[in-house]
C-alpha cells in the first residue's frame, strides 16, 4: 500500500444498489422533505423507456414538477440556464437526474443555479466557488461509466469558445445515487462498450496517477475487478442483469476513486479531442487509456504493474514476472479494446481516425490534432499526471492515437524517475 | 458554571515559518514579474491570461499573501503581500502553514501539494494550471538544478531551455528580482 504523507478523501452520497432500488424514491424523497421533483434527462433516455419505469416505481403519489428532456449529448451551460429558469417557473423544489454523463451534469449546473441564484452557470465555473449546500439532489444513472453520481465536479461545455468547463466542490456531491439495472439493460452495446471503458479509465488514472490515496485505491481496485469480469460479458448479453447491476457498482466505485484522486492526462487528452471534435467521452478515454498507461510507465511502472491482479486475476498475475505486469497491463486494455471492437461489430473506435459521426464521416481530422494538443495543456487534470505534459508531448501521443499504433517510447521526455507520493 | 474556567483557545504563532514563507512568496512574487519579462514561454502564459488578472497566493488561515498582476499597461507586477482592496481574479490558497513550509522548503512539488490537496483555488483553473506552470519555470531559473528536480516533474531539456537562455535567463531575473 502507497500512504501518501497527505491526502484528504470525501464521499457522502448513499448509494442505493439492488434489482428494485428504484422503489426507494418516495422514501427518500420523503426522507428529504421534498415534494416537488424536476426530472432532468435526454431524449435517448425517455424513447428506451426509462422515464416510463421511474415513474412507475415512483407510484401514483409522487408528483413530479415537470420533466425536462431537452439534454444535448454533451451539456452545455446555455441548457442549463433554461432548465434553471423552467425549475423556477414550476416551483420545483429538488432534482432527480436520469441519465448518462450529460444529462448528471446538466444537472448539478441546474441545482447550482437553482440553489445558488443566478441566470447564468458561468459565473460558478471553476473550483471551489460553490460554498454552501444545494438542494437536495437524487442521481439515476443510466450508463455504467462516468460514475458521476459520485463526483464532486460537473464538466460543463462552452461551445462559443470550444471548451469544456470545471465545476468543482463538495457540494456538487448528489444526496443519493440509485443503482438500479433496469437503467441499463437497454444500453445498446456499442454504449455499454465505451462507457465500461470510460469507468476503467477513471479506476486506472485514480490508481496511478499522482493524487492516489489508499481509500481511492481500495475503491479504483474493485472497480477496475468488476470492469474485468462484467464487460465484455455486458456487450455480448445486454439483459443480463447480474452483469448489469455489477457494472453499475463498479462504475460507482471508479467514480468515487477518480472524484478523490483526479485524473491524469487520459482525461486531459479526451476533454480536449470532445471539446474541439464532440467525440463521446467513453470513446476518448478507450482510446487514450494504453497510451496514458505507456507514457507514464517509466514513472510508475510498478503501480500500473498492480493493476494487472485486478485485471486479469491471481493467477495471471503471479505467473507474470513482476517487470512484465505493466506490459502486460497495457496489452490487456488494449486487448480489451479489440475484443470490444469485434463484439460491437466494429463501432467500438479503437484509434482516433476510426471515431465516425452519425452520416459515417470522420470525426477527428487529423489537422484538428494541433487545436487539440493546445486545449490539452490548459486542462486541469495534467497537474496529477505523474509525467509533465507539454504541447510536444500532447501531440506525440495524439498522433499515434490518430494512427492507431503504439507510443514510440524513444521520443518520451523523461523526468525524475519515480514519482515520490 | 463558571464560564471563565472555560478560556478561549487561541492557536499558536510560528513566526519563523511566517517569515520564512513571507520572504519566499516575495522572492517568488518578484521573480514572477521579472520572468515575465525575460522567459517566452512565461510572457506566452500571461498573454493569455485577462486583462484584469489579478492572483493572490495566500497561507491559510491568516497569511502571508502574495499578489501578482497585470497593471494598466498589461504588464504582469508584483503587487505586494496584501489582497485588501484589490480584485482578485484567481484566488490559490495553501491550506496550512505546515504545509507551506513543505512547499517552499522543496521536501514537496508544486504538483504533489496539488495533487494531496494541499491547495485550494478559487477561479479559472486553467489560469491556476497555468500559474503552477509560471512557477515550474521560475523555479528553475532561481534555485539550482539539484533542488529544481526535487520540485519539478521534469527537469528542462537542453532542447527544451538550453543552458544559455538558462542562465542569462538566471542572472537577469535575480537582478531584476532584487533590484527594481
Amino acid at each position: 500500500m502507497i500512504l501518501p504523507s497527505y491526502y484528504e478523501y470525501c464521499c457522502r452520497v448513499k448509494t442505493i444498489s439492488g434489482y428494485k432500488a428504484l422503489e426507494q424514491i418516495p422514501a427518500m424523497l420523503e426522507s428529504m422533505h421534498v415534494k416537488k421533483p424536476m426530472i432532468i434527462t435526454d431524449k435517448g433516455v425517455v424513447g428506451a423507456g426509462l422515464i416510463g419505469i421511474v415513474k412507475k416505481a415512483m407510484g401514483a403519489k409522487v408528483k413530479i414538477g415537470v420533466t425536462y428532456d431537452s439534454v444535448p449529448v454533451d451539456s452545455e451551460y446555455k441548457v442549463v440556464n433554461e432548465a434553471a429558469e423552467i425549475y423556477r417557473k414550476k416551483g420545483c423544489d429538488s432534482l432527480i437526474a436520469v441519465g448518462g454523463g450529460s444529462a448528471i451534469d446538466t444537472a448539478k449546473g441546474v441545482n447550482i443555479l437553482v440553489s445558488l441564484g443566478g441566470n447564468n452557470l458561468l459565473n460558478y465555473a471553476g473550483a471551489h466557488n460553490i460554498k454552501q449546500k444545494l438542494n437536495p439532489f437524487i442521481i439515476i444513472p443510466t450508463t455504467s461509466g462516468t460514475g458521476s453520481e459520485m463526483t464532486n465536479a460537473a464538466v460543463i461545455a462552452n461551445h462559443d469558445k470550444n471548451i469544456k468547463m470545471l465545476f468543482a466542490s463538495y457540494f456538487l456531491l448528489p444526496d443519493i445515487g440509485i443503482l438500479d439495472p433496469r437503467m441499463t439493460k437497454t444500453l445498446p452495446p456499442f454504449l455499454t462498450a465505451l462507457t465500461g471503458m470510460d469507468a476503467l479509465t477513471h479506476a486506472c488514472e485514480a490508481y496511478f496517477c499522482l493524487g492516489k490515496n489508499p481509500v481511492s485505491d481500495s475503491h479504483a481496485y474493485l472497480a477496475i475487478k468488476g470492469i474485468s469480469e462484467n464487460l465484455l460479458h455486458a456487450v455480448k448479453n445486454p439483459g443480463d442483469m447480474k452483469a448489469r447491476l455489477a457494472m453499475a457498482n463498479a462504475a460507482t466505485m471508479a467514480g468515487a476513486a477518480f472524484s478523490n484522486s483526479t485524473c491524469g492526462m487520459v482525461h486531459g487528452l479526451g476533454h480536449s479531442v470532445g471539446g474541439v471534435c464532440r467525440v463521446p467521452h467513453g470513446n476518448c478515454m478507450a482510446i487514450f487509456l494504453p497510451y496514458g498507461l505507456e507514457y507514464n510507465l517509466h514513472k510508475c511502472a510498478d503501480i500500473i504493474g498492480e493493476i494487472l491482479f485486478p485485471l486479469a486475476g491471481p493467477e495471471v498475475y503471479n505467473s507474470t514476472p513482476k517487470k512484465e505486469r505493466p506490459e502486460r497491463v497495457i496489452e490487456l486494455v488494449r486487448k480489451m479494446n479489440q475484443d470490444l471492437h469485434d463484439a460491437t461489430g466494429g463501432r467500438h473506435p479503437r484509434f482516433l481516425k476510426e471515431i465516425l459521426d452519425r452520416n459515417g464521416a470522420q470525426q477527428v481530422p487529423k489537422s484538428a490534432l494541433p487545436a487539440i494538443a493546445k486545449t490539452t495543456i490548459g486542462d486541469g487534470t495534467l497537474v496529477y499526471n505523474p509525467e509533465e505534459l507539454t504541447y510536444d508531448d500532447a501531440m506525440l501521443v495524439l498522433e499515434h492515437a490518430w494512427e492507431g499504433t503504439p507510443l514510440n517510447r524513444k521520443k518520451i521526455k523523461k523526468g525524475r524517475k519515480k514519482v515520490k507520493w | 458554571m463558571n464560564i471563565n474556567n472555560y478560556p478561549e483557545i487561541k492557536a499558536g504563532k510560528d513566526f519563523i515559518s511566517k517569515i520564512y514563507v513571507a520572504i519566499m512568496l516575495w522572492i517568488v512574487g518578484r521573480a514572477i514579474q521579472a520572468a515575465s519579462r525575460v522567459d517566452k514561454e512565461v510572457k506566452k502564459e500571461f498573454a493569455e491570461f485577462p486583462a484584469d488578472f489579478m492572483m493572490c497566493m495566500s497561507i491559510l488561515p491568516f497569511g502571508p499573501h502574495m499578489v501578482v498582476g497585470k497593471d494598466k499597461n498589461g504588464k504582469v507586477k508584483y503587487m505586494g503581500w496584501n489582497p485588501q482592496g484589490k480584485k482578485i481574479t484567481l484566488t490559490m490558497n495553501i491550506k496550512s502553514m505546515a504545509a507551506a513550509m513543505q512547499v517552499f522548503t522543496f521536501q514537496e512539488s508544486t504538483t504533489t501539494a496539488f495533487a494531496h490537496d494541499r491547495f485550494t483555488v478559487d477561479g479559472d483553473i486553467v489560469q491556476g494550471l497555468a500559474v503552477v506552470r509560471v512557477l515550474n519555470i521560475v523555479e528553475v531559473y532561481l534555485l539550482p538544478k539539484i533542488i529544481t528536480k526535487l520540485a519539478v516533474k521534469r527537469y528542462p531539456k537542453w532542447s527544451e531551455m538550453s543552458p544559455l537562455r538558462k542562465w542569462v535567463g538566471r542572472i537577469i531575473i535575480y537582478v531584476r528580482a532584487f533590484t527594481f
